[in-house]
């Protein structure tokens, strides 16, 4: 990579802000393919509900739901960094105080987070998938 | 090297620079668009999430399941609302990951409008599943 490349390149100054710009690109990439995906899946509902019943059946599946809890922590952090995005572009003084939005972001990700992952999971925790 | 991009990101700190406005441009308003619907998003897909995955489990979202839910056109609005707003955040999101990270222009553009085919592709398909059901 050239030095060039690296002046022009969007890149922040290190730290927290580094890294919740890219967990906020990666999140917001790996839910758009989720919604390329459910665009298709839902739209077997009109082409043959039973075939949608027996694709949609998969997302019982325990590899599915794994792969749910995924889909739910990127849609968490996207969702709440994008509300720290907001607060700090509209509050510019905000800034100040990245590093303790940020350790909300991840916080609320996280408590939120978890106790959904343990009712998607509850199902197969209990055996019946 | 990478090209510049006509960006302003954030038109903030006004007051770090008085008596400037930025310049409004495309950029501007996707800067806003982004904004805008990401807070709506923020309700309207946790929301649906909640429905689909902690008030119902998955496994029971059947086809009848959906149309039960369609049968009030509320509801066919909020998941339409929900699929073209999130299908344009996402897609205006990538393309300035490819305006960043596609150094090539011929590349950029070929991934652009491979991107553009596939996203106004399912907008149009996503739409009819729920304009046509039932």
């Amino acid at each position: 990579m050239s030095r060039a490349r690296v002046a022009n390149s969007t890149i922040y100054k290190g730290r927290s802000g580094q890294w919740t710009f890219v967990a906020h690109r990666t999140t917001g990439f790996l839910v758009f393919f989720f919604l390329l995906l459910h665009i298709i899946d839902v739209s077997l509902v009109n082409v043959d509900p039973e075939l949608y019943d027996e694709v949609h059946e998969l997302y019982g599946n325990v590899f599915l739901r794994l792969f749910t809890l995924g889909l739910l922590f990127a849609l968490l952090f996207h969702a709440l960094n994008g509300l720290r995005i907001i607060a700090v572009d509209f509050f510019p003084r905000a800034v100040r105080n990245e590093r303790v939005l940020t350790g909300w972001v991840v916080f609320l990700t996280l408590a939120a987070g978890l106790p959904v992952a343990w009712v998607i999971m509850w199902p197969w925790l209990e055996g019946r998938f | 090297m990478a090209s510049t991009v006509e960006r302003p990101g954030s038109p903030i700190a006004p007051s770090a620079q008085p008596g400037r406005r930025p310049r409004q441009s495309f950029e501007t308003w996707q800067w806003f668009f982004m904004r805008v619907s990401g807070l709506v998003l923020v309700f309207l897909a946790l929301g649906h999430f909640t429905i689909t995955h902690v008030i119902n489990d998955v496994a029971d979202t059947d086809s009848a399941f959906v149309a039960n839910r369609w049968d009030n056109p509320v509801w066919r609005i909020y998941d339409w609302s929900l699929l073209a707003l999130a299908l344009f955040h996402g897609l205006n999101g990538l393309r300035v990951i490819m305006d960043d990270y596609i150094a090539s222009p011929g590349k950029r553009a070929a991934t652009k409008a491979l991107l553009y085919a596939v996203s106004f592709g399912l907008f149009a398909y996503g739409t009819l599943t729920i304009v046509t059901f039932g």
